[in-house]
């Protein structure tokens, strides 16, 4: 090999391995993936025992990630169906949460931020919701005032749901079964 | 091209239509592979001194992806194990900016322009210490709140080693944070009574403490503000 193509050869390696590395550490949290629906946890990397991706993405994004013994985290940004998750939609979170001390659903713009409003209600916790008779929530996300379990969107295009639950009695690390009772997002009407 | 041949096998039986077209699509393009571009004789001659082909690709190109593909997964490791190492702007060094070691701080509550921290949890109020084992072990006294209240502990790279929350409501924590050295040296006498402390060992000499309140109503907010800024990390000795 001569000179040139050796030294692009390289460079296109390297510029490859750190690409991929970008890609790894921006869109995932770790390699023990927990699926419920559009919901994704990652049990694992809120322990000492995070695999190198948690630990990576964890180091860039310059978080504190929770305790596993503290709360255990899960983010969707897309429907059921698969749809992203549209502020200017509107989009039905429903059913049983998962048993927990308590639980917070949070809202986030594109870069992870909470959305700015006059009522400064960036998510809804176990303690404001309110409860069918069966135990199930019915949160609705809209860019204009709902009754009931609302979260204003801003009608920000691209969003994040990142529903934390704290001290819950279950393990999630056994696998992806445990997860099956996260509540359904589905989005109902787009303006 | 073994492997062509058994793919449009094995294609041949399901569907006869499609698979004769795949086979007479897969026909064409194994003829146009074969035949080598004018000049692409020469180029491979210099590239390797072996002369043969898979489906008309020099082993001189097939070499270099496979060169590359090698470089780039050790590319790819390596940075991804270097990368707590070499960030820059983890909490701890963020929070590192805000306040000086061992001491506790309140976070402001996050908001659309105030985000200390990315993905804190707005629901809850927050007070960070950023300790330093260097010298003397890290005693972390968290009192009661009205709710829910936990405290986690990270090493400089944002791991979380252990946490703990209030098990019974009304109570407060105390803890004391030591090396592994440190918690060695502990007298023998106060073994004893180490069974009644909190003793938990720092993978780290370095980190950060994190303590959270939960606010069940809104308007309990300042309340319990009030109740957290109780909180304190300070050097035992």
């Amino acid at each position: 090999m001569r000179l040139l193509p050796l030294v692009f050869t390289l460079f296109l390696a390297t510029l490859l391995g750190l690409g991929v590395t970008w890609v790894a550490v921006s869109s995932s949290r770790g390699l023990d993936r927990v699926q419920s629906g559009a919901w994704v946890g990652w049990p694992r990397s809120g322990t000492a025992k995070a695999d190198p991706y948690a630990r990576a993405a964890v180091a860039r994004s310059g978080e504190l990630p929770l305790e596993l013994a503290d709360g255990l985290l899960f983010l969707a940004t897309t429907d059921d169906a698969g749809h992203p998750l549209d502020g200017r939609c509107e989009t039905r979170i429903a059913g049983v949460m998962p048993q927990a001390r308590l639980w917070t659903l949070t809202l986030l713009d594109a870069d992870g931020r909470v959305i700015p409003n006059d009522a400064e209600r960036f998510g809804l916790t176990s303690a404001e919701a309110v409860y069918a008779a069966d135990g199930a929530v019915d949160v609705r996300l809209a860019a204009r005032a709902r009754p009931g379990n609302w979260i204003p969107t801003g009608a920000r295009p691209r969003l994040t749901l990142a529903l934390r639950l704290y001290d819950a009695p279950f393990s999630f690390t056994s696998g992806a079964g445990d997860a099956s009772t996260l509540p359904r997002i589905v989005r109902e009407q787009c303006q | 091209m073994t492997g062509l041949d058994t793919a449009h096998g094995r294609l041949d039986t399901p569907k006869g239509g499609l698979a004769r077209r795949l086979r007479t699509l897969l026909g064409r393009l194994r003829h146009r592979l074969r035949r080598p571009p004018p000049d692409e004789g020469e180029n491979r001659r210099r590239l390797s001194p072996v002369h043969w082909s898979v489906s008309g690709i020099s082993a001189g190109v097939l070499l270099s992806a496979a060169f590359i593909a090698v470089l780039a997964a050790i590319a790819h490791i390596v940075s991804i194990l270097a990368m707590p190492a070499l960030a820059e702007r983890t909490a701890y060094d963020r929070l590192g900016e805000l306040a000086d070691a061992n001491m506790m701080v309140m976070l402001p509550d996050p908001a659309p322009d105030v985000q200390v921290l990315p993905m804190m949890d707005p629901a809850f109020i927050s007070a960070v210490c950023v300790f330093d084992l260097g010298e003397h072990p890290l005693k972390v006294r968290v009192p009661a709140t009205a709710d829910y209240t936990s405290v986690s502990f990270y090493t400089a790279a944002g791991l979380p080693f252990y946490a703990l929350s209030d098990q019974a409501a009304g109570k407060g924590i105390e803890l004391e944070l030591m090396t592994a050295s440190q918690k060695a040296a502990l007298p023998e006498d106060e073994e004893i009574t180490a069974a009644d402390r909190l003793v938990i060992e720092s993978p780290s000499p370095d980190g950060v403490v994190a303590v959270r309140a939960f606010v069940r109503e809104r308007g309990m907010r300042e309340m319990i503000r009030r109740q957290l800024e109780a909180a304190s990390c300070a050097p035992s000795r």
